[in-house]
């Protein structure tokens, strides 16, 4: 009983405690995270807002720099760059989607019935060693692969297989219709394993006596998928479209490193552009960057609520 | 949209353990002989790239230039080669390092207090802070903030220095930290938190003390992330700095395109096997925990 008595006396104190000093305490916790957070991420982006408003041009260092309201981003509404610039960007996203969200899918259901636990470990590792290279270096490594001097890809299709010459080989990163394809399928090998782990994570759930009493009742292996497993993967899927169309919409490394400034391919969308007037061309007009920035935050944000919307409404 | 991952029980465990008859020996089925070969054939489209630029850095330089997969002769020389003709190389790579290293750390110790402070000290006004770390992560934040970020290390002077990329590097992945160790520190029951604070452990002593120890596969998920991005990050790095010596290992790969002496491609190769083999020896050191870190909670979206 007394035991009992101290108990609770210390946790009054400790209640004490907590009401005085949690405020402080849990806010020094939080400290570190919130002083890059802020400043580094939010700050940058408002700032970004505030510049869209200005006629600010980094090499214009006499000119006086003006609020203009809404004037960049009604010069960007008449401005054919932009407008390709978000549909080239839609156009990759279209392409790289449905790869990203469905083979990582089968894959992970595949994996998921091996029964060999060192099997199956030995699939997951090999499968997870894309994600283990850093995202620019696999553009690297994909730019020579698919390079028309040294990559082995021409080199089965020109020298190996005979089935084209070195005049009509495929230029994979040179030919404005092959580009975008070969940029997904690069993604593809690159997202596969990080995926696949999502959807395992998702499977392990299921219980493996729902299958074993869909196959008594003689299910096959197709309506076992379609009414036992996909109806339990679908948050996951749904929450790997929604984080993987802001990645596409927005993919700008990869434009950089395998199209650079070329205004010819598809790979100049609304991010090089930005990149390009705020860094590049004339005197860096970095406030009407500004402007094609958020406009393309934007245009990409409304396609998110709208998938959310579209999501939620559904379960 | 949480999906608590429950390991399921092994089914071939089970049936093993059962000693009573022996189960005849059925012939393999059809669809195993099919799952097995389709993954086999992913797998190696996984690993014949990177295979592929492993022989290509080992290449003697004619077979580099007739192109041959397998190369007649074998020239190991080019690692010690680049690393002595390219000028800046050990520069770079020492560039990489402390970059990495240092962001690693940064955003490491701020999740995990981060993570902490918002599961167990019900942190006034956390909603707020967990807000605008999800919205950050479906904003294009890396792209549209690029140009006020190059502005703010212009006036803090540290535009085309090399651990000026440390700040903006140490939020790249900072919001996903903060989520995955969130996720970990909510499988640690608050029952766990209440004792150890009646006991008159204060929320420092409770973390280092009682919590770590429990975190830790949680914690090799977030330094691997947060490797793999500083390890590998272009866009900031290309932007923000100019002299080829401040530069980090991936900006120098990613500009690199064949050529002679030093930039003959085998050499170049060689730049980027030693640019990828940290991570993967990482990977293979902490894969167990790093697996086990992934279903404890971090996958959790």
């Amino acid at each position: 009983m007394a035991r009992v008595a101290t108990r609770s006396q210390r946790a009054t104190a400790a209640d004490a405690w907590s009401l005085a000093g949690r405020l402080v305490t849990s806010w020094a916790f939080l400290l570190p995270t919130l002083i890059f957070f802020l400043g580094w991420q939010l700050y940058p982006v408002i700032r970004v807002l505030w510049l869209s408003f200005t006629d600010y041009h980094y090499l214009r260092t006499d000119a006086p720099v003006h609020w203009v309201w809404f004037q960049n981003y009604a010069d960007a509404f008449r401005d054919p760059l932009v407008w390709r610039g978000l549909l080239r960007a839609a156009l990759f996203t279209a392409l790289f989607l449905p790869g990203m969200i469905f083979i990582p899918m089968v894959v992970a259901v595949l994996v998921d019935r091996v029964r060999n636990p060192k099997l199956a470990t030995i699939y997951r590792v090999i499968l997870l060693i894309p994600s283990m290279i850093p995202g620019p270096l696999i553009f690297v490594l994909w730019k020579w692969l698919y390079s028309y001097n040294i990559g082995p890809i021409n080199y089965l299709l020109v020298d190996v297989l005979g089935l084209f010459t070195l005049r009509n080989a495929p230029r994979w990163l040179g030919d404005p219709t092959l580009v975008f394809p070969s940029l997904a399928v690069m993604e593809w090998w690159w997202g596969l394993g990080y995926h696949t782990m999502f959807f395992l994570a998702g499977l392990a759930t299921i219980p493996r006596e729902l299958y074993d009493a869909a196959r008594v009742d003689g299910a096959n292996e197709w309506r076992i998928f379609w009414h036992i497993t996909f109806p339990r993967l679908q948050p996951i899927l749904l929450v790997l479209v929604v984080l993987r169309f802001g990645t596409a919409m927005a993919v700008i490394d990869e434009y950089l490193i395998m199209g650079g400034f070329n205004r010819a391919l598809p790979t100049y969308t609304w991010t090089v552009y930005m990149w390009d007037l705020g860094f590049q061309l004339g005197d860096w007009n970095q406030s009407y960057a500004a402007a094609v920035g958020w406009i393309g935050a934007l245009a990409m944000l409304i396609v998110v609520a709208g998938l959310f919307w579209l999501f939620r409404s559904r379960d | 949209m949480a999906t608590h991952v429950k390991p399921r029980e092994d089914a071939p465990r089970l049936e093993r353990s059962t000693p009573a008859a022996p189960r005849a020996r059925r012939p393999v089925p059809w669809s195993a002989i099919v799952r097995h070969a389709v993954l086999i054939l992913f797998s190696l489209a996984i690993i014949l790239p990177l295979v592929w630029v492993l022989i290509l850095s080992v290449k003697s330089l004619p077979d580099a230039y007739t192109n041959r997969i397998w190369p007649q002769h074998f020239d190991f020389s080019h690692y010690g080669y680049a690393l002595q003709h390219i000028p800046t190389l050990p520069r770079n790579i020492l560039n990489s390092v402390i970059v990495t290293t240092a962001t690693v750390v940064i955003t490491t110790i701020a999740a995990v207090l981060a993570g902490y402070a918002l599961v167990h000290l019900s942190t006034p006004g956390r909603a707020v802070v967990l807000g605008l770390l999800v919205a950050s992560m479906f904003f294009p934040t890396r792209v549209t903030a690029l140009i006020a970020i190059w502005e703010i290390q212009k006036n803090l002077d540290l535009l085309n220095t090399t651990w000026g990329l440390i700040f903006p590097y140490a939020t790249l992945s900072l919001a996903l930290s903060v989520f995955i160790m969130r996720g970990i520190f909510e499988t640690i029951p608050r029952e766990l938190a209440d004792a150890a604070r009646i006991d008159g452990a204060n929320a420092w002593t409770m973390l280092w003390r009682v919590m770590l120890p429990l975190v830790r596969n949680g914690i090799v998920v977030v330094i691997i992330v947060n490797f793999v991005t500083a390890w590998g990050e272009y866009l900031l790095a290309t932007t923000l700095t100019n002299d080829q010596e401040v530069r980090t290992l991936p900006v120098v790969l990613a500009s690199a395109s064949g050529g002679m002496g030093a930039w003959a491609w085998p050499r170049i190769a060689a730049v980027y096997v030693m640019a990828i083999t940290p991570g993967l020896v990482a990977f293979a050191i902490a894969q167990r925990w790093y697996m086990r870190g992934l279903q404890e909670g971090a996958l959790k979206t």
